[in-house]
């Protein structure tokens, strides 16, 4: 009856885990839409402008056949350009559209499951693994380990594998010392970043002006100045310990001895690092990716909830991983925390908490103080082709004689 | 209908919508043609050679109903972008997103360790050409050395280990000659970096050898999966060799796969060409199965006698064998995906390796476990204790039960888990306690049980381990 319930598919909260799967796609799409807005907006108000200018002028006579045949020109390459660029957002609107299809379809599929006994539930939950695999690939840089998974298992559109990539290169070229790339992306996405508060731009364009500092020489210096009053003042409200800051830079350069650590922090080469993950964090609020791989949420209630104070133990029990002949067939389910490839992993997280004892029926304590259910002494005997009267140790391989059997109740 | 089905219909049906309505390539069109009223008068304008009047006439035309294509163009727009925050919205209201818990992430140092974990469960997974990418593009020597050190620590158990019980096998020293003989090579090769540098041995070399015997592992994978192969395709030939060559330690762990499999080979051949479409001979039918059996059941002594007896009285019943009594040894349908996972795991726990994938199992579990966890966050929160400063979840966290893989014990007065520190006791009456129950029970040496009438003294009660 508690194991019936344990195995039901609860589905008001089974996909606590796939929440992203499905906002990512919509914030992407609402990116898109915004960026076709945008151009069709620029280039109809440029070309209605024009036309009407160039209306004007003709009738006037300002304007001759000739140049209203070329502002024409003008207008058609206008239009042309602007459809390539349609066409663009088109794709990956439609693009997009198939992603949502093939994840809400991959979703549905569970509401046709009701225990996690079904089999269905376990391909299922394979292709979940699969899916959290490939995200965390994507998030620690193993691109192609990501790229090659998602092929390999034919589910491109149930990842994020592009974004992921865009979001690598830009902290890549961080990590690199470059603020270009992330610059166009604050650039891109401006107003959902003042939403967020996000200070991202605010630390690019002193990084610049730092950069511009390092150089040490009198005409970097006023392009320093020059970058500071244009891109660093504007935050002065917002940021004004910040700026104040970098007003003192000018008079610390990094050469200086006994520079004070708080203008030696500006100056470290740390500071990239902290710019790349500031930009990582910026952009996964953004698409409201959560903070963390989901893999390490998985796992850690997963360990947690599998693990039992014996698992770091020292006592040999029919579930750790122990090859050789002090393993049978039928203790061979290894517990996975027991296992070489997570019990490290496992060190950290608490066990489980149990109310109710979990154990065998009929229990029988052996003269070396292993107790173990009667049926699972019975099969083994059996299978070691003992007497009659005989039983053997799952686990140590000691064999004793029934009487020696001493009933437990617990 | 449950909340979430409800909730994944209301999604399927703002999708369809979406689907159905036009999307951006809509907008092409009209771009299409507002370039085409822009060409038209233009080849208007040059075709007229340049004429003033029909410049400014022709030119003056468009103006409006170029406008008003712009125009429809905003409301497509308008109407893409309606439908799509009307999914949204929908997204908001039935797939809100919840605060994952964030405040301490238990796995932010382990990326190795995940690594070594990911590494296994790809080759465990057949993933072969995706675990090698990956091993390499994690790179570190280390993750390598972790792959190895289970290959290792595997290859010398097992070429160590006696067996009490079963007398030597002579043949084991032949059988798997590559594993053993590689065993020994790489037990003298095999040197930590450390070392490794202390001899001057290139790095590249050491890299060399680590790839090797990383490659062990996935050879020994490889060889389940191609035996797997061969179950699947019902040849178990590869799989009896197999079986033949582990045999003293299959046996050594009561393990019956070497008999299913050729009782399996049997009865294959047993039902002859037609069913298993080997080609009709002397080997095959009723008398190949017989001719099997003459062959290779001597091996099995007397341990399956009475297997084997009914195996030959079938033959008999070879007519009508769905009337016999022995009808249910030959239904083979579900026979070969029930021997392919027998040998799944015994190939695996002679690795010492668990059948099924941790990683799979521990992920499927923290699925299970993650709505408690969060539901116990939002209640204590306000509390603003942390779950993990302690050693024990503070919910109960239940699994079904092919995921209880140990024996719990639970005091029945404490309430608390027997742990190393506080084990179980046994006392004189048969009943159990966890220790430090049992020593505040405790008046001077003397206890009474709180199950049973029975007394006691300290010294009779007993540490078990469940």
């Amino acid at each position: 009856m508690a194991d019936h319930e344990a195995s039901k598919i609860n589905h008001d909260n089974h996909l606590l885990l796939d929440q992203p799967l499905l906002r990512l796609p919509y914030e992407l799409l609402r990116k898109n839409f915004r960026s076709a807005h945008f151009t069709v907006e620029k280039e109809s108000t440029t070309l209605n402008k024009l036309l009407k200018e160039t209306a004007k002028g003709s009738l006037d006579g300002k304007t001759s056949p000739e140049d209203v045949v070329k502002n024409l020109d003008t207008m058609i390459a206008k239009m042309r350009g602007m459809k390539r660029k349609l066409s663009m957002y088109a794709n990956e609107e439609t693009r997009l559209y198939k992603q949502l299809d093939a994840r809400v379809a991959h979703l549905r599929e569970l509401s046709d499951m009701h225990s996690v006994e079904d089999v269905k539930y376990e391909a299922w939950s394979r292709k979940r693994l699969d899916r959290l695999l490939v995200d965390y690939m994507l998030r620690h840089g193993y691109n192609t380990s990501a790229q090659a998974l998602a092929n390999e298992r034919e589910m491109y559109d149930l990842v994020d594998v592009e974004t992921f990539l865009t979001m690598s290169k830009i902290r890549e070229s961080l990590e690199n010392g470059s603020v270009t790339e992330a610059l166009a992306w604050c650039n891109d996405n401006k107003k959902e970043l003042r939403k967020l508060q996000s200070n991202l731009e605010f630390l690019l364009r002193c990084q610049q002006y730092i950069e511009l500092l390092r150089i040490n020489t009198p005409s970097k210096s006023v392009e320093a100045i020059t970058h500071a009053k244009k891109y660093i003042a504007p935050f002065q409200e917002q940021y004004p310990d910040e700026v104040r800051e970098m007003a003192a830079l000018l008079a610390h350069r990094p050469t200086d001895k006994n520079l004070p650590p708080k203008y030696a922090a500006w100056y470290s080469p740390d500071r990239w690092t902290k710019l790349a993950t500031s930009f990582v964090e910026a952009h996964n609020k953004l698409l409201g990716l959560p903070t963390f791989p989901l893999l390490h949420t998985a796992l850690s209630s997963g360990l947690s909830a599998l693990k039992t104070p014996a698992c770091h133990g020292t006592q040999k029990t029919t579930s750790s991983s122990q090859p050789g002949h002090s393993q049978t067939s039928m203790t061979s389910t290894v517990c996975p925390i027991c296992s070489i490839e997570l019990n490290d992993l496992a060190k950290n997280v608490p066990y489980a908490h149990h109310s109710k004892s979990h154990l065998d029926n009929d229990l029988l304590l052996l003269p070396n103080g292993r107790v173990y259910g009667q049926a699972k002494l019975d099969e083994y005997a059996a299978k070691a082709g003992l007497a009659e009267g005989q039983v053997k140790d799952l686990v140590t391989g000691e064999v004793y004689s029934r009487t020696a059997l001493k009933k437990v109740f617990a | 209908m449950t909340a979430q089905t409800t909730a994944m219909e209301a999604l399927q049906k703002e999708l369809d919508r979406l689907n159905r309505a036009p999307g951006l390539s809509a907008t092409e069109d009209r771009v299409d043609k507002i370039i085409e009223m822009l060409t038209s008068v233009r080849d208007q304008i040059v075709q007229s050679g340049m004429d003033t009047h029909v410049a400014s006439m022709s030119i003056t035309k468009i103006q409006n109903p170029i406008k008003s294509t712009f125009e429809k163009i905003n409301d497509d727009l308008k109407g893409v972008t309606a439908t799509q925050r009307k999914l949204g919205k929908t997204l908001d209201k039935h797939f809100p997103l919840k605060d994952l818990p964030s405040t301490h992430d238990a796995m932010a140092d382990q990326e190795s360790l995940i690594n070594r974990a990911i590494s296994m469960h790809l080759l465990r997974e057949g993933q072969f050409s995706v675990a090698s990418t990956f091993i390499e593009e994690t790179g570190d020597a280390a993750t390598l050395e972790n792959v190895n050190a289970v290959a290792d620590g595997q290859d010398q158990v097992s070429a160590s280990d006696n067996y009490d019980d079963e007398p030597m096998d002579e043949d084991r020293d032949d059988d798997d000659d590559d594993e053993d003989d590689d065993d020994d090579d790489d037990e003298d090769e095999y040197m930590s970096p450390l070392e490794g540098a202390a001899t001057g041995l290139g790095f590249r070399q050491l890299q060399n050898l680590s790839s090797l015997q990383s490659h062990e592992l996935e050879a020994k994978f490889s060889q389940m999966y191609t035996i797997l192969q061969d179950i699947k395709s019902r040849n178990l030939l590869s799989a009896i060799e197999w079986a033949r060559s582990n045999s003293g330690e299959l046996e050594a762990r009561g393990s019956n796969l070497e008999f299913e499999l050729s009782r399996l080979q049997y009865v294959w051949l047993f039902k002859g060409p037609r069913v298993n479409g080997l080609p009709d001979n002397e080997l095959n039918g009723t008398a190949g199965a017989l001719l099997y059996a003459q062959q290779n059941f001597w091996r099995f002594g007397n341990r399956y006698i009475g297997e084997i007896q009914q195996l030959a009285n079938a033959q008999i019943y070879a007519r009508n064998l769905s009337e016999s009594p022995y009808r249910h040894i030959f239904s083979t349908e579900t026979a070969f995906a029930d021997v392919a996972s027998s040998f799944t795991r015994e190939f695996c726990s002679l690795l010492g390796l668990s059948a099924e994938s941790p990683l799979y199992v521990a992920v499927t579990a923290g699925a299970l476990a993650l709505p408690l966890l969060i539901k116990y966050q939002q209640a204590t929160r306000a509390k603003g204790t942390e779950w993990t400063t302690t050693n024990e979840l503070a919910f109960e966290t239940p699994l079904p039960e092919r995921m209880l893989y140990h024996s719990i014990f639970v005091c029945p007065v404490s309430k608390e888990q027997t742990t190393e520190q506080n084990p179980p006791m046994m006392i004189p009456c048969g009943h159990v306690l966890a220790k430090e129950t049992l020593q505040r029970l405790l008046k001077g040496t003397r206890f009474k049980c709180p199950y049973c009438p029975a007394e006691g003294l300290e010294k009779d009660a007993r540490r078990i381990m469940i």
